[in-house]
């Protein structure tokens, strides 16, 4: 089985750290997995992205042309990688940013206030990892236990007080969906 | 950043691989000027060799960087510097001068678009800048192009190990892809014996007669013998050194060539190729040079056709039409610069060719 996933959105957004998070994950579960970002002439403000490819067998290529599964975080990333999902597969869109019009009816949507959400935990750049926990469970390939010790990865030495926050905030996307009203 | 631990796996981007395979290694001295796609190589080495009490320098420039690799590694300690395609471009003279001291100088070369200042984008345009060289004069690089992160390290062990075996300047020969991609890598202790080089190396003559490493040669006669000694050298290494991955080609009616990153997606063409129906093997050379010729001709004379997959107007192309030397049709599909062509992409090309 091989799955792939794109995460977008501003620069500045921690999508590249979420991929990382992610990537560390399946690596952590056994699976071997690619992690590639967008980079160059990207900057703060501007859309940044980056791709995930699991595989059980060797990770087949990178740069594909659809994907599995798809975090938007911006409207623009929305705009531009709504084409790439793969028929049946999951759109996962920040709500407080993107608007909620489902072009595509062959594509599942999952519309959150994932900015909203990360401002009432206390710190609107908890978004990345906050998202991270809604993947989790809408998705089913990643578990939560490998994203806390993905997080604990990937958080370095002198970060370390921010990991209690961070996990709060995967719980909080975790739990999103037993939420009674949607905000 | 990653630390020195060994057999753990961690998750690093090919560049971190590299630069920590180099210290595992035991580079003591690490020479470099930022380039992108390859400056997390001299961030790492910027606070570890510092770490470590081991040498850095932020040279002013890639011509000083290379000449500074070529005095320490003059001494006898493991040395390296890293760049990529423009700035590659001016360290070509220190590379051919270090072919005639004879010096074990490490380079990575990082590939990005080109030609001229070219963009910043994965490119496999510079395998003639590696294999034939800018250089002047006759002389060999060893060249190791690896294909995947867990790559960078073994190659980056090996790449030492070759330069002091063989006292040779040794690439490792990666892209923009490889340095930027994060993939889980298993550092591990240096695996190969250490390299005597008591008897060569400028230590102080304390003792002993005065040494001297020229690359000059002022008598035609004596530069003679010298040459036909360096290829003796380099015919040493063509048959000791040569490395390659094959797969399915036994029964191949077609085989697909191809190195570094582009070959993952090579490698996944020939599968699905398989799975319709077309027998395709697939062939990657480890070592650029040495090349593997005579494995291609073999293989030449069992199959219908050779296709080359490259991120360039078509370079190694050339080296397999030499190793076959007319013995089955050699055909290239190609992308100028960027992540190399999709395995569909690439079927969708074989399908037509066959």
């Amino acid at each position: 089985m091989e799955k792939n996933f794109i995460i977008a959105g501003f620069g500045g957004q921690g999508v590249l750290l979420a991929g990382e998070v992610l990537a560390n994950a399946f690596m952590l579960a056994g699976k071997n997995v690619t992690w590639y970002p967008s980079y160059g002439a990207e900057m703060r403000g501007g859309t940044v992205n980056c791709e995930v490819v699991m595989s059980d067998e060797d990770v087949s290529e990178v740069n594909k042309s659809d994907a599995d599964f798809i975090i938007a975080l911006n409207q623009a990333s929305f705009d531009r990688f709504l084409s790439k999902i793969k028929k049946g597969g999951l759109m996962i869109a920040n709500s407080t940013l993107v608007k909620e019009i489902k072009t595509r009816t062959d594509i599942n949507y999952l519309f959150a206030p994932i900015t909203k959400l990360a401002e009432e935990l206390g710190n609107v750049k908890m978004a990345n990892i906050l998202a991270l926990g809604i993947l989790a469970k809408a998705g089913k390939i990643v578990s939560l236990d490998a994203l806390n010790q993905a997080l604990d990865n990937v958080i370095p030495p002198h970060r370390k007080n921010l990991l209690p926050l961070n996990l709060k905030a995967l719980k909080i996307g975790y739990e999103y969906d037993l939420l009674p009203a949607k905000i | 950043m990653v630390e020195c631990l060994t057999n753990k796996k961690v998750l690093t981007k090919g560049n971190y691989a590299i630069a920590n395979a180099a210290v595992i290694a035991g580079c003591q001295c690490y020479f470099g000027y930022p380039i992108t796609p390859q400056s997390e190589i001299g961030e790492f080495m910027s606070g570890k060799m510092q770490e470590l009490k081991r040498g850095y320098v932020s040279a002013e420039s890639e011509l000083a960087a290379i000449n500074m690799t070529i005095g320490a590694v003059s001494t006898g300690v493991k040395a390296m510097t890293s760049s990529s395609s423009c700035a590659v471009a001016l360290m070509q003279e220190g590379l051919s001068y270090a072919t005639t001291d004879e010096l074990p100088v490490v380079l990575v070369s990082v590939m990005r678009g080109g030609p001229g200042l070219g963009n910043i984008y994965p490119s496999q345009g510079d395998y003639f800048q590696a294999t034939k060289g800018g250089g002047n004069g006759d002389y060999k690089l060893i060249v190791l192009a690896p294909s995947t992160v867990q790559e960078c390290v073994d190659l980056t062990y090996k790449a030492f190990y070759l330069a002091q075996k063989y006292r040779n300047p040794t690439v490792l020969l990666a892209d923009g892809l490889l340095g930027q991609m994060m993939e889980p890598v298993e550092f591990y202790d240096y695996p190969y014996p250490e390299i005597d080089n008591s008897g060569w190396a400028l230590t102080g003559a304390k003792g002993r007669d005065g040494r001297i490493i020229r690359s000059y040669g002022p008598l035609a006669d004596d530069r003679c013998v010298f040459l036909e000694k360096l290829y003796e050298k380099y015919r040493k290494i063509e048959e000791n050194e040569t490395e390659w991955e094959e797969i399915n080609t036994g029964d191949a009616d077609i085989i697909l060539t191809s190195f570094g990153s582009t070959s993952r997606n090579v490698k996944t063409a020939m599968k699905i190729s398989r799975e319709k129906g077309i027998k395709a093997g697939f062939f990657r050379p480890v070592t650029l040079y040495p090349f593997p010729n005579k494995r291609l001709k073999e293989l030449s004379k069992t199959v219908k056709k050779i296709v080359t997959v490259e991120v360039n107007m078509g370079q190694m192309v050339n080296d397999v039409k030499l190793a076959v030397n007319g013995a089955c049709p050699v055909e290239l599909i190609h992308k100028g610069v960027g992540a190399p062509p999709s395995a569909k992409e690439i079927v969708k090309k074989v399908e037509e060719l066959i």
